[in-house]
């Protein structure tokens, strides 16, 4: 809310500066944003007297006047204006000035005449809506004084919280300040003076459903002239941040603004026999706004309405038929409170919410309705003419009492750590309105307990909760009417803490009992990230929310297994129904898509190589649950190994990505990855790609996923030259779990015995066939087995391939002896052969 | 044969032996001459071969001689061999000088992910005051992302958290890591003290300072006699761990629906330090995080008796902390992914 100090300087003393007030409000927790200080812009622009008026000479349009500004040679100004004769003060901007949006006026010629300057308008100084005219000064305004000296302001953004609506007013805020400083509030006039036909026997207002319009209180002004307000009342407007219309319409933005209450001004020749009815829309019916927008109205819209049909949409905006023109002579106004949802809900439906609306919705003080109606009369009368008929049209004039909310002082303390007593905490709430009474004092119904205990309410709203307190130990609050937020006892607790200063508040360590120890869910995640991070790959943290086609582009077709304890990846995409844009309106559900993004953003940027990965969740949706499961993805493209003068480059290719992925199952303590093809997944090269798994000791699944050289069709649609090889794991323990803790044995005194078989095979074999083999017939004394060389070429045929292992055989009590190598070598040798390979010697 | 003849013989060996290891040229050349003098077909066993023909009695004085011969033949090519290796292994070395002002062999360097990073250096702050990490869904339904949190349907604080809402009819992303308070209450027994971090989500367009999808970090901290004293002890700490030991803090009302009294904790300004600047609004002061004491509806909903247990609630994004820390003016850098920009963090 914007917040001219001038006018908060109406209601409340106010010496200190705008940054001391500033700072006062933001710890009450009125947090101001900013301070604009308003006519700092008007440089050079002072108060001058026109000494004469004349028209110029060349052109009709046009007047040549003289001005002085109190001391030196008369200046010459041409302006365009009509409404000015000599003696008017005006606002003079001086050669070299500078107009709010940093508008330069300098001495200029026009159509022959020297102008020394500028005559400025209310709407060039945005200081009021006139935009025809030249501002016209009091004639006291004192001569060659700068303007922003007697208009200049300055203007807090203060930011009210939702629960506090009683602050977002000008009165509101100089009630707050008025407890800090110990002064008091003075509250805005609203006296009228009434005369003619009494207001009942003009207006009938007929409330059809009371829970939604708890009060209308209707007044009814007589004759008013339709015209600007006074300046003065353009300028505070302007400055609050409303739009001045005329002084009717602005009599009613000025009570918002100043007392939080919005109202509504009728032209009381549309309201039909002077009946209003205040009812929800019947079907088809239909409005045309004042936004000249033609809507069709839902049933659950409440409408202001006449005999003919409606007038308004209740709390959003009345309707262009009901406006007040210049032609008004008769007006209603309508002061009334509506319920707080069905304006929220009335005015997000037809997309119109607005000052009025934002208040109704943080409801409003019951009293209100009759202060606002009355003040709206008299600054209508004030500033329109007219005159106010007596007596008001009020559908509930019986205006509730102060809420009463008791507290213990001891459990405000318990809550605050603090130590004030009882007495303290009552001085410090009376500051703020508060009247504070003895527990149990009077037959209060609304805190009496059903024994000899008061009540004390500790929560409200849905999960209400009251508790019978010694009445020794309990104060009652009654709390303005106005302090709509304060219900249940933390209430008071903040409010005490809020007025007395947060700062006062000690600042101690917890000395309750320490929780039991629990392991920690990111524990194998970030172990994870660290390892690949030496490994050299950056961490990148891309949108869940994706794009639909991203979603199509990378989707594993065939199914892929998971890690043991791990959550599959399944259900049907979940998509956002408000989404901002299109490129972020579902969930992802599979990482890939958002790694190519990241390879391609890099690669245009300039980058040579790009190795990255992500811990990230996928989503789906299976019947009426969600699920969400954890995923290691990596996109490796460029050179991993950077180039430099002394290492050539060379691209990464699979093999490097089959190294991360074991790295990562030696980091877990599972054995070597072992990979199957999977030709026939569209994403991947049909050539390059495959399932990848590793088990631990117990043949537990540890790490499943997909690896391979991304399809050329999808690097194209990347625009990314060259080869990408991505992966996507799902990791045992990556949604909560722990490092698994390795066994550690010592190692054999004996040496191993490490013999080396090649065996030829077509090219279609794949490797990691013939190691299951060896694997499966070595027997148990074979303790690894590593590829370590292949070979093609002369002597072996053209569709062959020599594949050599190195197997490494050891006992861990004895030495081995030739003969069992050699045996388990022959069971080796007979199994290979039997797979259909042929022994290279 | 006789016995002058063949000590005439050795002292001549002798010699010429000398005078051939001074002049070997270099080690291969030595180990050869050594063979040819002193090995088992050598010359000095060839001399020595005549001594069968001398009488018995003359036998040990040529013996004698002979190892006298052996020994300064093989001091001479020692000496030789020792000088030789000396030039040897200096020649070696001045043919292996590099320059060793070229830049080495680079070695890829990772880096972890700020936003992530600033998550771990919070939680670890936490964990010394006794703070473990759980964690809670991101698909969150609207009860416990709103109603739980004493935010009812239609309440204006919704305006707070623009929602984005999903395709399975009361579910939204979750706009706060604070529907995790209720499953952590609903689940575990005070004393309670949990850090919730995690990803969060926003129907808020992009600027420099916001983003639609985000992390956060939740704390909350619940059992008999927890105070908002202690939040501010507790803030205290964490603001000195993680910007600094002198750093002023600032304790100011705020406004949760789940929580009262509710806080907005500030941080001196990191750029200017007091006066104020463009960095702090001029205000001197930077917000780091809002919390309050867990709301009396809100302990009901996650099963526990507000007149017995009482406890705080606190809510930072990582991506301010780290922005504050590192200098970055721009959030959107954190989901851009430049490597340029995530180059520069550990
Ligand atoms: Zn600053």
């Amino acid at each position: 809310m914007r917040v001219p100090l001038s006018w908060l300087r109406d209601y409340v003393d106010l010496e200190q500066s705008p940054d001391w007030i500033a700072r006062r409000l933001t710890l009450l927790g009125m947090e101001v944003k900013g301070i604009e200080h308003r006519g700092l812009e008007w440089r050079n622009v002072v108060v001058g007297e026109l000494l004469s008026v004349e028209r110029h000479p060349r052109a009709d349009r046009l007047s040549l006047t003289r001005v002085t500004t109190g001391s030196g040679e008369p200046l010459e100004i041409v302006c365009g204006a009509t409404n000015i004769a000599a003696g008017d003060r005006v606002p003079v901007a001086l050669p070299g000035a500078v107009l709010p949006g940093d508008r330069r006026i300098e001495r200029t010629e026009k159509m022959g005449v020297v102008s020394n300057g500028m005559l400025c308008s209310g709407d060039e100084l945005q200081l009021t809506a006139d935009a025809d005219g030249i501002m016209i000064l009091p004639a006291d305004t004192p001569l060659g004084v700068p303007l922003a000296g007697l208009y200049g302001d300055v203007v807090l953004d203060v930011d009210v919280k939702p629960n506090r609506g009683d602050a977002l007013s000008i009165v509101g805020l100089a009630r707050e300040i008025a407890a800090v400083t110990g002064t008091s509030v003075r509250f805005p006039d609203s006296t009228v003076t009434e005369a003619g036909r009494p207001t009942p026997e003009r207006l009938r207002v007929d409330v059809e459903d009371p829970t939604l319009c708890s009060r209308f209180v209707g007044r009814w002004v007589e004759d008013v002239r339709v015209g600007p307000s006074p300046a003065s009342v353009q300028m505070r407007l302007i400055a609050a941040g409303v739009r001045p219309v005329s002084n009717v319409v602005d009599a009613s933005n000025y009570v918002m603004v100043e007392l939080g209450k919005p109202i509504h001004i009728f032209d009381a020749a549309a309201v039909h026999d002077g009946r209003i009815v205040v009812r929800l829309a019947r079907p088809g019916e239909r409005l045309v706004t004042l936004d000249h927008v033609d809507r069709e109205l839902h049933p659950e819209t409440l409408l202001i309405a006449d005999a003919a049909g409606p007038l308004g949409i209740a709390g959003v905006m009345g309707g262009a038929e009901s406006e007040v023109s210049d032609a008004t002579r008769n007006v209603v106004v309508e002061s009334a409170i509506f319920d707080p949802i069905s304006i929220r809900r009335t005015a997000f439906r037809y997309g119109l919410r607005s000052e009025a609306s934002l208040r109704f919705e943080k409801g409003q003080e019951h009293r209100l309705a009759r202060i606002g109606a009355d003040r709206t009369a008299r600054l209508v009368a004030e500033w329109a003419g007219g005159t106010v008929a007596p007596g008001v049209v009020d559908t509930h004039p019986a205006e509730p009492p102060p809420a009463r909310v008791a507290f213990r002082p001891a459990r405000v303390n318990r809550l605050l750590g603090t130590a004030l007593a009882p007495a303290e905490q009552a001085a410090v709430l009376e500051r703020v309105g508060l009247a504070i009474e003895a527990g149990g004092a009077g037959d209060d119904p609304t805190t009496a307990g059903s024994g000899a205990g008061v009540n004390v309410r500790v929560a409200a709203g849905e999960r209400p909760l009251v508790v019978e307190a010694d009445p020794a130990d309990v104060l009652v609050a009654v709390v303005p009417t106005w302090r709509r937020d304060i219900e249940i006892e933390a209430d008071i607790a903040e409010e005490v803490a809020r007025i007395h200063g947060y700062d006062l508040v000690p600042s101690t360590l917890p000395s309750t009992s320490m929780p039991p120890f629990r392991s920690s869910p990111l524990e194998l995640r970030d172990g994870l990230r660290r390892a690949l991070v030496g490994a050299g790959l950056r961490e990148v943290v891309t949108h869940a929310l994706v794009a639909p086609a991203s979603l199509d582009r990378v989707r594993w077709r065939e199914p892929v297994d998971v890690a043991d304890g791990e959550t599959e990846a399944r259900g049907t995409p979940i998509a956002v129904t408000n989404p901002l844009s299109a490129d972020h309106s579902v969930l992802r559900q599979s990482l890939v898509a958002s790694l190519l993004d990241i390879v391609a953003s890099n690669a245009r940027r300039g980058r040579p190589d790009v190795a990255i990965f992500e811990v990230g969740k996928g989503y789906g949706r299976v019947g009426q649950t969600t699920s969400e499961w954890w995923r290691l993805a990596l996109a490796l493209w460029g050179p991993l190994d950077q180039p430099a003068w002394n290492r050539p480059a060379r691209d990464a290719d699979l093999d490097d990505a089959k190294g991360l992925v074991a790295l990562v199952a030696g980091y877990l303590g599972l054995g070597e990855p072992s990979y199957t093809p999977v030709p026939s997944e569209p994403s991947l090269h049909p050539g390059r790609a495959a399932e990848v798994r590793a088990i631990d000791g117990t043949g537990a699944t540890g790490l499943a996923g997909r690896i391979g050289e991304l399809h050329p069709s999808l690097v194209e649609a990347w625009d990314v030259r060259g080869r990408v090889i991505v992966a996507e794991l799902s990791v045992r323990g990556l949604t909560a779990g722990q490092l698994p803790v390795p066994r550690a044995v010592a190692p054999s005194r004996q040496p191993d015995v490490e013999r080396d078989v090649a065996v030829v095979v077509t090219e279609d074999r794949p490797s990691g066939e013939l190691e299951m083999v060896i694997r499966a017939s070595a027997g148990p004394l074979l303790r690894h087995v590593r590829l370590f060389d292949v070979y093609r070429g002369a002597p072996l045929a053209a569709e062959e391939r020599s594949l050599a292992f190195r197997l490494r055989f050891a006992a861990a009590d004895r030495t081995l002896i030739e003969a069992e190598v050699e045996a388990a070598m022959a069971a080796v040798v007979r199994a290979l052969e039997t797979a259909g390979g042929r022994l290279r010697s | 044969m006789d016995l002058a003849q063949l000590t005439g013989d050795l002292e001549d060996l002798r010699s010429e032996a000398m005078a051939q290891a001074a002049a070997a040229p270099d080690s291969a050349a030595l180990e050869a001459l050594e063979i040819e003098l002193l090995g088992k077909r050598g010359r000095l066993t060839a001399v020595l071969r005549g001594i069968g023909a001398l009488p018995a009695e003359d036998r040990p004085r040529v013996g004698a001689v002979a190892n006298t011969v052996r020994e300064g033949i093989e001091a001479a090519i020692r000496h030789r061999g020792k000088s030789l290796r000396g030039g040897e292994l200096d020649a070696r070395l001045a043919r292996e000088r590099v320059d060793v002002t070229t830049p080495g062999r680079p070695i890829r360097r990772g880096s972890l992910h700020p936003s992530l990073e600033a998550m771990a250096d919070i939680a670890a702050i936490f964990a010394q005051f006794g703070f473990v990490v759980v964690e809670s869904p991101e698909i969150e339904d609207d009860r416990t992302n709103f109603q739980m949190l004493n935010i009812p349907p239609d309440h204006p604080a919704r305006d707070l958290w623009d929602t984005l809402y999903v395709d399975l009819p009361g579910h939204l992303l979750r706009t706060h890591t604070s529907p995790g308070q209720i499953r952590v209450m609903q689940s575990m027994a005070p004393p309670i003290r949990v850090l919730l971090p995690g990803r969060c989500f926003r129907y808020e367009a992009v600027d420099a300072s916001h983003g639609f999808e985000f992390f956060q970090v939740e704390g909350l901290m619940v059992d008999e006699g927890t105070t908002l004293a202690d939040l501010k002890g507790l803030l205290d700490q964490f603001a000195h761990a993680m910007f600094g030991a002198g750093k002023r803090t600032r304790f100011r009302p705020g406004y949760y629906p789940f929580t009262e009294p509710s806080v907005a904790f500030d941080v001196e300004c990191l750029v200017c330090g007091g006066p104020g600047c463009a960095a702090c609004g001029r205000t001197g002061w930077l917000t780091i995080l809002g919390a309050g004491m867990v709301h009396p509806v809100v302990l009901q909903y996650g099963g526990l008796d507000p007149e017995r247990y009482q406890g705080f609630a606190f809510g930072m994004g990582p991506e301010r902390i780290s922005m504050l820390k590192h200098g970055i003016t721009d959030l959107r850098l954190f989901m851009e992914n430049d490597l340029r920009f995530l180059g520069q963090f550990r």
